[in-house]
């Protein structure tokens, strides 16, 4: 058992790395989404869910979506995470026990259930789709020009909508920081 | 002779693996060697290049303050590095009592991971690029962004608060200078059709009227988006004139305040490396890569061309430090979000419709205005706010 294992590792080792540089950096993955949700220190928590955006990235581009798993690190560790620290960092401790949401009350076991809920929706989403009933094309790798090709064709009325949602957050994170004009 | 030498690293490389193979060397253990040789390669020459910039760059500061310089160690104070990693080595680990120890320990291993990945991109001469990415650029922006995350950890977990200070300087000052790095290095990517580093050298290559070459620093929306690059990089990189995280005067050393030792060792180490990188991601952009500036000097082996190149920007970099004071935060913010920015737009129009007219004279004329309104606007508006008046004296008569 233990030889044919050795045997296998030693025939082809990259090959069998292959699969690892997927499920390590998955286990990474869930160990570090896991120990951000139980972390009590917010700073931790927001360094572990950093770590978590970093091996999402390296599976998507273990997996060979390449393009994605770039895009990945680049929006969300170059600015979401970012975005979460200061967010931190410029609250008072005290404000955020008077912040009260109207789901406050629900207590962990609310926010829970609000957690399935939602990951309900995106299973039934999951089930739903094509993906994996129809054959893969030939290379799942798709090349960064054919990405932008389909972008900037097929798709360019979603990607201009979303460029317009960004714009209007942007603006509205402006005007929430301008000073209040005097009566 | 020279076609020897053209192709000497990789002509050394595969003749090693072959030396092995000839001694039965399992197939695997070859991939993974001839992997290692090339990361030992990249990463000992940045190593000697950062101890041999840590004294040249203290004695050019030294020549343009017409002052010697480090010259006791060695010849021309030439083994100073020796004398300084000595000092960091031996020198006591300090990390504060209330500091948070684990996060305090790993933000300066943080800090070195990204400044060496993003070397594996750069094309070092022709055909030597360590991983061939179809989407090297975007590579190199998404692993850069890892900085920011180091810097952070290093700021809040010394639990000190010029550390938080200058990490949140340090953030800000990176966030602002990013868009205009990425907006500057997409235009290169948009002309040459591709994110791949080899081929937006190889958009650079020939000569016009057989003399001439065509890097896109030479052309009007390249020079603009050049300059906005190396600015934004000098940002990027923490050089001065954009180095206030670590202002001394009011912030004692910014993030690095409560670092010493190696630890401290590390950061700027880091950060030379960081520079190099982006000094050759100017230079690969920009400034040809690897390509030669005349069709004569082309015998001379294209990796010296772009180490030559490195070299030369990292100067102009020591230069602008030797010249140039330190910006006040809110000038240097507004300074990325209204000139730079606005002026990466123009940049990125001009480089459209410098395509579109076909690339002729015509082109040029187009894309000279669409960068000069711009510029002559926004340059007023900047002259305009800080108008130097002449200063009077109230009591000096």
């Amino acid at each position: 058992m233990m030889c044919a294992f050795f045997n296998t590792v030693c025939a082809d080792p990259l090959k069998f790395l292959g699969n690892w540089f997927v499920v390590l950096p998955a286990i990474v993955l869930l160990l570090a989404a896991g120990a951000s949700v139980v972390a009590r220190n917010l700073i931790h928590a927001a360094l572990f869910l950093t770590l978590s955006f970093i091996a999402l990235g390296v599976v998507f581009i273990a997996l060979g979506a390449e393009f994605v798993g770039l895009v990945q690190l680049l929006v969300y560790v170059g600015a979401v995470a970012m975005v979460i620290v200061f967010a931190i960092l410029l609250t008072h401790p005290a404000q955020l026990e008077k912040s009260r949401t109207p789901f406050s009350g629900l207590g962990p076991a609310g926010g829970a259930a609000v957690g399935f809920a939602v990951l309900a929706v995106l299973l039934a989403f999951i089930f739903a789709s094509p993906l994996g009933k129809k054959p893969l094309p030939p290379s799942a790798a798709a090349p960064v020009a054919a990405i932008g090709e389909a972008l900037m064709g097929d798709y360019v009325v979603a990607l201009i909508a979303l460029g317009v949602l960004l714009t209007a957050a942007l603006v509205g994170a402006a005007v929430l920081a301008m000073d209040d004009k005097k009566p | 002779m020279m076609d020897l030498l053209e192709g000497a690293p990789i002509q050394l490389q595969a003749w090693f693996l072959g030396l092995l193979r000839s001694f039965g060397t399992p197939e695997w253990i070859l991939a993974v060697l001839s992997a290692l040789i090339i990361i030992g390669t990249i990463i000992g020459v940045f190593l000697v290049l950062f101890a041999l910039t840590s004294v040249l760059e203290r004695k050019i500061l030294a020549r343009a303050q017409n002052r010697y310089g480090p010259n006791r160690v060695g010849p021309f104070g030439l083994f100073q590095p020796v004398a300084d990693g000595i000092k960091m080595i031996t020198k006591e680990d300090l990390v504060p009592r209330t500091a948070d120890k684990v996060v305090h320990f790993l933000a300066p291993v943080v800090m070195l991971i990204p400044a060496l990945l993003v070397l594996a991109i750069l094309p070092y001469g022709r055909g030597m690029v360590p991983a061939e990415m179809d989407s090297g650029i975007l590579f190199f922006f998404a692993v850069g962004a890892g900085t920011e995350v180091a810097v952070f950890m290093a700021g809040w977990a010394s639990n000190n608060k010029y550390s938080v200070l200058g990490a949140m300087r340090a953030i800000a000052q990176m966030i602002s200078y990013e868009l205009p790095l990425v907006i500057s290095a997409i235009i290169t990517a948009m002309v040459a059709g591709s994110l791949s580093p080899s081929a937006i050298v190889a958009a650079q290559g020939g000569f016009a009227f057989g003399f001439v070459p065509q890097w896109f620093v030479l052309t009007p929306w390249g020079f603009t988006a050049g300059l906005v690059f190396y600015i934004a990089a000098l940002a990027e990189a923490n050089r001065s004139p954009f180095d206030l995280p670590e202002g001394e005067s009011e912030l004692v050393a910014g993030h690095l305040t409560e670092y010493s030792g190696f630890k401290y060792a590390t950061f700027f180490m880091a950060e030379y490396i960081g520079m190099f990188a982006i000094c050759g991601m100017f230079v690969t952009l920009f400034l040809g890569g690897w390509q030669a500036p005349v069709p004569a000097l082309t015998i001379i082996p294209s990796w010296c061309w772009f180490l030559g190149k490195i070299c030369f920007v990292a100067f102009t970099m020591v230069w602008v430090r030797a010249t140039l004071p330190r910006l006040r935060i809110d000038h240097m913010l507004a300074f990325a979000w209204k000139f730079l920015l606005p002026m990466g737009f123009a940049a990125f129009l001009s480089a459209a419709c410098w395509h579109y007219a076909g690339r002729g004279p015509a082109a040029w004329i187009l894309s000279l205005a669409i960068i000069g309104i711009p510029y002559l606007l926004l340059g007023n508006s900047f002259t305009n706010r800080f108008a130097v008046s002449r200063r009077t004296y109230q009591f000096s008569e």
